[in-house]
């Protein structure tokens, strides 16, 4: 087998409870975005797009449909010979099964498979950012300071850096100091949960913070404030660009009208750093004789016979007559009824609204209507 | 029961003028994201058929590259799959050409090394969706060779081709070339026993430059035909009024939902994998069918728009199909267009055809 430079982990086990019904039943990397794409689509052609061939997709919660859409990889041009894409669940062994105890643990629970590969170096990523990122610029920095661990970061405005785990580093971008959601923040460098680690040195690491006491198991959390006591060779990679956590219904509701609004930070469009998705086989969408499309993004297998404004149809979803949809994003399958109205409001994959009704409302906060009915 | 898929892709008309310069008629671009193959692959693939042939034709660039090792169709198999065959008519001119002898002799081996009972033959170019499986229940019932699959017609220009003379036993009795008021219309498919097959090409060796279906027809009586009628859609394309008739059929809700909107038996295609459509402000899409990866500004209606397509600001489009990569400038304005890949149509230039006569614009044309 070819030796690989660099493999990556893709942790995409979380239940990401904070989307709420968005993933009642559905991995958060899973979930629809952007009507057509699932958010997991932007890791892993962000690996397609910098030469990582190798991806392991570390699963735990609701994998069913994340599963069925990753399937070989080859939406992305990963089902490679010597590599390709792998999804690891938590499996059993002599003694029986564990499940993933944290980021760091799931892991642990891996390191057979990434041993199998002997790559040099393992980039760890997280399932649910949207960004474009060519992660080989960043191994070439890695490889160049000969880092133990390298860690990508973005600047936030300082008034924001008490949400995010934070690196403070020296002139030479060495990391000095890692605070998680610091009171007083000293630095304005958030870490954005990308990591480039010497194989070697996170194998070490792994073992022994699964054997260690007072230990969650977590890359922030545990093992980079354990390398860095150990005075390991700890870097920054300065990213700049768009990158977003979609954490929250807001923040996954905004990054999606990025996706219209602000075409020049997050371009889907664009051949350059191409998103790729698993789309399925639609047909191309219809918009009716008496619809009104404005200032929106309709995907394939759409029908449209009302009025949609400043709103992201997805894939087959169908807006029947008369309804009016504003300001909301209509995820894959879900039918919005006749003469419905519908504004800042998320209606969920394959949800159904019986006709007439008013939801949500110009003031109101973004709310996620209906449980998800999902088929693959 | 077993039954492999013979598909014959070489089809040659001079009707479609440009549109046809450098493709065949099966690789003709439809629908906003098909080609018209795509029917008889998927018929073949929901009909639970995993051996089928494709006979190539001439120009066959467009072809290879669409249909590639057959995975859209789940035809990218270790037992069976997907076999792309040449033609033999190198360069041969002749609309009528459908099952020629010499392309299924050339090719034998598909149909000898196989130890399938019957062979279904489809042409390439009709915009269906067809379940084979009665068919094949039929025809495995029936003590004749072949069986012939017809579409009741009313009598009209739009359906020139073979037409079925059925006796009450619902045996062909003529094949002819004229309709009647109500006329069984032959729909370029027909199954066949294949062990008889072997046999009717090597009888009829010498007559290889002719087509299948005009053998049987001019020996009537000698082989025992059966009849299956389908009922359904059947979009005959011969020429680019049909083909702009057939694409606008799109906007139908009926067609729609028989053709392509069929859970049991999508249509497949190529898959691509481009952005959603980006209707802008000033947008003003009607009664459209609209495919992947275009910008949107201008106004739209009775159209039929493939991926990648930009339509400036003021421009407007009506009646037209507007195919890959097109791009109309602002200000512009087309009706009964059919506009091949990549035409560009510059700021405020207007062009009309007529809905019985389309204008037809070549790939990569600047206007």
């Amino acid at each position: 087998m070819k030796k690989k430079k660099c493999i990556a982990m893709l942790l995409a086990g979380g239940q990401g409870s904070r989307l709420g019904r968005l993933t009642t039943n559905i991995a958060k990397p899973a979930v629809s975005f952007g009507g057509k794409y699932r958010i997991v689509d932007f890791g892993l052609s962000n690996c397609a797009n910098s030469g990582i061939d190798t991806v392991g997709i570390l699963v735990q919660y609701k994998p069913l449909v994340l599963n069925k859409y990753v399937g070989t990889g080859e939406s992305w041009d990963l089902a490679v010979e010597d590599g390709g894409v792998h999804i690891l669940p938590p499996y059993a062994g002599e003694k029986g099964g564990e499940w993933y105890e944290g980021t760091a643990d799931a892991i642990y629970h891996n390191i057979d498979f990434i041993d199998m590969y002997d790559p040099e170096n393992v980039l760890i990523l997280s399932g649910d950012h949207i960004y474009k990122m060519d992660y080989n610029l960043m191994l070439q920095e890695h490889l160049k300071k000969n880092a133990d661990l390298t860690v990508s970061v973005i600047e936030v405005p300082w008034e924001e850096a008490s949400r995010f785990g934070i690196m403070s580093t020296d002139d030479k971008d060495r990391i000095t100091k890692f605070s998680e959601k610091p009171k007083k923040p000293d630095s304005n460098l958030a870490s954005m949960g990308i990591y480039i680690f010497k194989w070697k040195a996170l194998r070490k690491a792994l073992l022994e913070d699964h054997d260690a006491e007072n230990t969650s198991h977590d890359f922030g959390k545990d093992l980079i404030p354990k390398m860095l006591a150990e005075k390991k060779k700890l870097f920054v990679y300065r990213f700049e660009g768009y990158w977003r956590d979609v954490g929250t219904v807001k923040s996954y509701y905004d990054s999606q009208m990025d996706l219209m609004d602000n075409v020049e930070n997050i371009n889907v469009f664009s051949g350059d750093m191409k998103v790729l998705s698993n789309s399925n086989m639609y047909p191309p969408q219809f918009i009716g004789p008496d619809a009104n499309v404005k200032d929106s993004l309709i995907c394939n297998g759409c029908t449209v016979y009302g009025s949609v404004k400043h709103s992201i149809v997805g894939s087959g979803a169908v807006i029947g007559k008369g309804a009016v949809v504003e300001d909301s994003i209509v995820l894959p399958n879900a039918i919005v009824g006749r003469n419905c109205v519908i504004k800042n409001t998320i209606v969920n994959e394959g949800a159904v609204t019986e006709d007439n009704l008013t939801i949500g409302g110009a003031d109101e906060e973004i709310s996620v209507y209906g449980r998800a009915k999902l088929s693959i | 029961m077993k039954t492999i898929g013979l598909i014959s892709a070489n089809y040659i008309s001079k009707m479609f003028g440009e549109l046809l310069d450098n493709r065949s008629l099966a690789s003709l671009p439809y629908g906003g994201r098909y080609r018209l193959i795509d029917f008889a692959l998927s018929n073949m693939a929901n009909s639970g058929i995993t051996t089928v042939g494709v006979i190539s034709p001439y120009d066959s660039g467009s072809l290879i590259d669409h249909i590639g090792v057959g995975a859209p169709w789940g035809l990218d198999r270790k037992n069976g799959g997907l076999f792309v065959m040449p033609g033999s008519a190198y360069g041969l001119q002749s609309a009528g050409s459908r099952f020629l002898l010499r392309d299924i002799l050339k090719n034998r081996i598909f149909i000898d090394r196989d130890d399938a009972d019957y062979v279904i033959m489809e042409g390439s170019t009709d915009v269906w969706n067809i379940d084979f499986r009665p068919l094949i229940e039929q025809h495995s019932k029936s003590d004749n060779p072949v069986t012939m699959v017809y579409k009741k017609v009313p009598r009209g220009e739009d359906y020139s081709g073979y037409f079925l003379d059925i006796d009450e036993n619902g045996m062909v009795k003529d094949i002819t070339s004229e309709g009647h008021a109500w006329s069984n219309y032959f729909a370029d498919c027909f199954i066949i026993d294949r062990e008889y097959l072997s046999e009717f090409i090597d009888s009829f060796e010498t007559l290889e430059y002719m087509d299948m279906v005009q053998i049987i027809k001019n020996n009537p009586g000698a082989i025992d035909i059966d009849t299956y009628e389908f009922k359904g859609y059947l979009g005959k394309i011969k020429n680019p009024t049909d083909f702009l008739k057939v694409s606008q059929a799109m906007t139908d809700y009926d067609f729609r939902n028989e053709i392509f909107c069929n859970p049991e038996r999508p249509i497949y295609t190529k898959a691509q994998d481009e952005a959603p459509v980006f209707h802008l402000p000033d947008a003003d899409v009607r009664n459209s069918v609209v495919s992947a990866g275009c910008t949107i500004e201008g106004r739209v209606e009775n159209s039929i728009i493939f991926r990648s397509v930009n339509i400036a600001k003021g421009a407007v489009v009506k009646n037209s199909i507007i195919m890959m990569h097109g791009d109309i400038g602002e200000g512009a304005v087309i009706d009964n267009v059919i506009a091949d890949k990549y035409v560009t149509i510059s700021d405020g230039v207007k062009i009309y055809g007529g809905d019985r006569e389309p204008v037809v614009l070549g790939k990569n044309k600047t206007l």
